[in-house]
């Protein structure tokens, strides 16, 4: 037990802009989405937290693909977050930013609004402590929210993703018409340890409020930890899917 | 009270005014001099889950398994003014988005328009046209949800009987809002012609400007500073676009030309390499460039001979109110595709959409009466990228043959070739190469009632020894008129040799030959028409009005009613 040390630690946390981009292993375009969400996390570092979801008519995996990245949660993200016009697409901060149809974003509107969200300072930090049993593969994650401005929302929900990075599988690429197999699938959704659109959080978020969660989940044998990160999302439900905060932590060291 | 509170406050004031005094034997409706008129088109869908032909996981087959989209149109006349407003509505529509649900409603357009003497006023939502459309055309298309009007002022102004001025300013509509940024733009049209000269002319020249909203561009600069130094470029926040035209009409040829030009204008390339600052190479990339089009087209018509040949060069033309914006959305212009409309079912399957970066194209349609029995037709079309590799090639015969009163043949073959890789984004895809052999009957009973049979088979070329795309088709269709009031309509799209993408049964593993099964029933009443529709649709490029777009399966049935009054 004993989980890494955290980069973006409680006391000096800085807003966390989550990018959840839509992805298929049958989308041709989408690896020059996923090279450019890679571009945009260099740039902003630990600020900027991508997801990669497999759902939608794309994301049927080949009969020779070793793995199957579709997730029921992805699934429904894809419809809570409204369909995108095409692929790749992405949603920053679950926000619907001024002059947008919905809250689907084309690769040309990504960098723009990560950037506008960063200036945004945060109205919850986000702790993560995670710690992995290697024999037992049992993950846990003890989740606190600390509230620094009051947020009278009815509807704020606490949304855990589990994410692994440097999966090498079968993928379309432009340069050629078969998949190539050793693409290299970055921040795959592997599963959600809530509902798809987050738990609710039933205590009052008044200024100063710490409120703790605690979650476990055995991690299959395929998953490797070290690609693993564990994300927590505070965000609104309703008419505005807002995210307030997020955070991300490796699983292991 | 908004404006268009007011338009409709004085509209249901005209309206109960004029309904109190309508005379039920007019079909317009007039009150002193004002005239009442109007159109109601609505669509309703029932969504039936059929996963085996695609036609599941959009929130229509998953949960709302019902969709209508609807646009009420009143527009009045009187005092010397026009005036109009549209109310519409998509409730889990699929137009905007074939995979996604939409719902609003509301006044989806409204317009006031006054003439005093030679000037003439337009406020509202407007539609509009400079020249073929290239560099400005403000239109709608309803079957892709297509709005392109501009919402402003225009000016008109009749310089004299034969020359017009217009110039106007706004922004583009975007469903039942509008995009940030702003358009202006001026056109003159003229007449040039003497009843002593069989030669006429028909110039116009048009600009059209265009200034990026802020929003826009700082999410194109963020964009722009994620790229490496040698891909950088300083976008411009005003992007200007001319056009010269002009129709020469002689006797019996009339020759149209339109060459417009863009300045430097920041939009997406989707075939340009990049290489990301982490080390991968990407397709696709904004770039920075000015824009041409040339189209010209010649037709020749005299004693039962129609000729017409057409040309078109378009290069960096995606002209669009901001660089973001993709496939048809946020289009200014409107490029006219240089492909024959097809309309029969397996004819139209594959259409090239016009192809904004580059491409060059040509175009030529041949038609000839031999009697008035017979006629023949033909058209060959032709395009190519700049770099000349084939886009899309079309050969297409008919033969049209009318026996007295009683019976119509109409028939003949279509050769295309059709880049997958472009149209599609199919990297390394070889063309697809089809055969169409089609043939349509219409038999005349009596002066009411009448049976057409249409049929069409699709020959589609092997890659690596299967078929490409779905393979081969058959289709078939018999149509039933009782007139005035009744059409019957069966028909039946059989996947009848299936190709690489036609769905697999899932026990078994192999491609389904699979029906895609179609009845509909029209009944028309005066000015009023009504269809019900089952419908099993394969996915597939569906155009409308020149426009392409990838469509999804549909199952289920649809509903219409379509009313003018």
């Amino acid at each position: 037990m004993g989980g890494p040390v955290d980069p973006n630690p409680i006391d000096s946390q800085l807003r966390q802009v989550i990018i959840e981009e839509f992805t298929g292993v049958r989308c041709v375009q989408c690896p020059g989405g996923s090279a450019f969400i890679q571009d945009l996390l260099a740039i902003h570092g630990q600020q900027l937290i991508a997801v990669s979801i497999h759902a939608g008519d794309f994301s049927t995996p080949y009969s020779a693909s070793l793995y199957d990245f579709r997730t029921e949660e992805g699934n429904q993200l894809l419809s809570y977050l409204d369909e995108p016009f095409g692929f790749p697409s992405a949603v920053v901060d679950r926000k619907l930013f001024t002059g947008q149809f919905d809250l689907q974003l084309g690769q040309g509107d990504w960098a723009g609004f990560i950037a506008s969200e960063m200036a945004i300072a945060p109205k919850v930090r986000i702790g993560i402590e995670p710690g992995f049993n290697a024999g037992t593969r049992k993950l846990t994650a003890d989740v606190t929210i600390y509230v620094d401005e009051a947020i009278t929302a009815p509807d704020v929900r606490l949304s855990i993703m589990l994410t692994e990075n440097n999966i090498r599988d079968l993928q379309i690429t432009p340069s050629s018409s078969t998949p190539i197999p050793d693409y290299n699938h970055r921040h795959v959704l592997r599963d959600m340890l809530t509902q798809y659109n987050g738990d609710p959080i039933s205590e009052p978020l008044s200024q100063g409020a710490e409120i703790t969660r605690s979650f476990s989940f055995t991690m299959p044998a395929d998953w490797k930890e070290e690609n693993c990160e564990v994300i927590a999302i505070v965000s609104l439900a309703g008419a505005s899917k807002e995210v307030l905060q997020a955070h991300q932590v490796h699983v292991v060291e | 009270m908004n404006p268009k509170n007011w338009l409709l406050l004085v509209l249901l004031t005209v309206v109960s005014q004029t309904v109190t005094a309508q005379d039920a034997e007019n079909e317009q409706t007039t009150n002193n001099q004002g005239r009442l008129s109007g159109n109601l088109s609505m669509n309703g869908n029932f969504f039936i889950r059929d996963s085996a032909i695609g036609a599941a996981n959009t929130p229509q087959y998953d949960r709302q398994l019902f969709g209508a989209d609807s646009w009420l149109n009143l527009n009045y006349q009187n005092w010397g003014f026009d005036m109009g407003i549209r109310f519409d509505m998509f409730n889990n529509s699929n137009l905007l988005n074939p995979t996604s649900s939409y719902t609003d409603l509301g006044i989806g357009r409204w317009y006031i328009s006054k003439k005093i003497n030679k000037l003439g006023i337009t406020g509202g939502y407007i539609y509009d046209i400079i020249g073929s459309g290239i560099i400005f055309r403000a239109y709608e298309e309803r079957p892709l949800a297509i709005d392109q009007a501009l919402y402003g002022i225009r000016l008109t102004y009749g310089i004299n009987e034969n020359w017009t001025a217009k110039a106007f300013t706004g922004r583009q509509k975007q469903q039942f809002g509008t995009y940030a940024s702003v358009l202006r733009g001026a056109a003159i049209d003229g007449y040039i012609g003497s009843d002593s000269s069989s030669i006429s002319l028909a110039p116009g020249f048009g600009v059209v400007a265009r200034t990026l909203d802020d929003g826009s561009m700082n999410n194109l600069v963020a964009t722009l500073n994620t790229y490496a130094k040698t891909d950088i470029f300083t976008p411009k926040y005003n992007t200007y676009a001319l056009s010269f035209y002009n129709t020469l009409s002689s006797g019996p040829f009339s020759w149209y030309m339109e060459g417009a030009y863009k300045s430097a204008d920041s939009f997406v390339d989707p075939f340009q390499e990049r290489v990301t600052v982490s080390g991968d190479t990407v397709v696709g990339r904004y770039v920075n460039g000015e824009g041409s089009v040339f189209y010209s087209s010649l037709s020749f018509a005299k004693s039962g001979l129609g000729l017409t040949v057409e040309g078109k060069r378009t290069e960096n033309f995606d002209f669009r109110t901001n660089p973001q914006e993709a496939a048809a959305r946020g289009l200014l212009h409107y490029i006219p595709p240089m492909a024959r409309v097809n309309t029969y079912r397996l004819l139209a399957r594959y259409a090239a959409a016009t192809q904004f970066v580059g491409e060059q194209a040509f175009q030529v349609d041949a038609r000839y009466a031999v009697n008035r029995k017979l006629s023949l037709s033909a058209n060959f079309s032709n395009i190519t990228n700049l770099d000349g590799d084939q886009l899309y090639r079309e050969i297409f015969t008919e033969i049209y043959y009318k026996y007295k009163r009683k019976w119509t043949l109409t028939t003949g073959i279509q050769l295309q070739e059709y880049n997958q890789e472009v149209y599609y984004g199919k990297p390394d895809a070889p063309l697809l190469k089809t055969v169409t052999p089609y043939a349509d009957f219409l038999y005349k009973f009596n002066t009411k009632t009448s049976i057409r049979l249409e049929s069409q088979y699709m020959n589609m070329n092997k890659d690596h020894g299967i078929r490409s795309d779905y393979g081969n088709w058959f289709f078939a269709l018999a149509e039933f008129t009782l007139a005035p009031h009744w059409a019957i309509t069966v028909s039946d799209m059989y996947n009848i040799d299936p190709g690489k993408l036609s769905p697999t049964d899932a026990n078994t593993g192999k491609q389904d030959k699979i029906h895609y099964p179609r009845f509909d029933v029209y009944y028309t009443y005066h000015a009023n028409r009504f269809s019900l529709s089952y419908v099993k649709q394969v996915e597939g490029i569906v155009c409308s009005g020149g426009i392409c777009r990838l469509e999804p399966a549909f199952s289920g049935v649809k509903m219409s009613v379509n009313s003018t009054f």
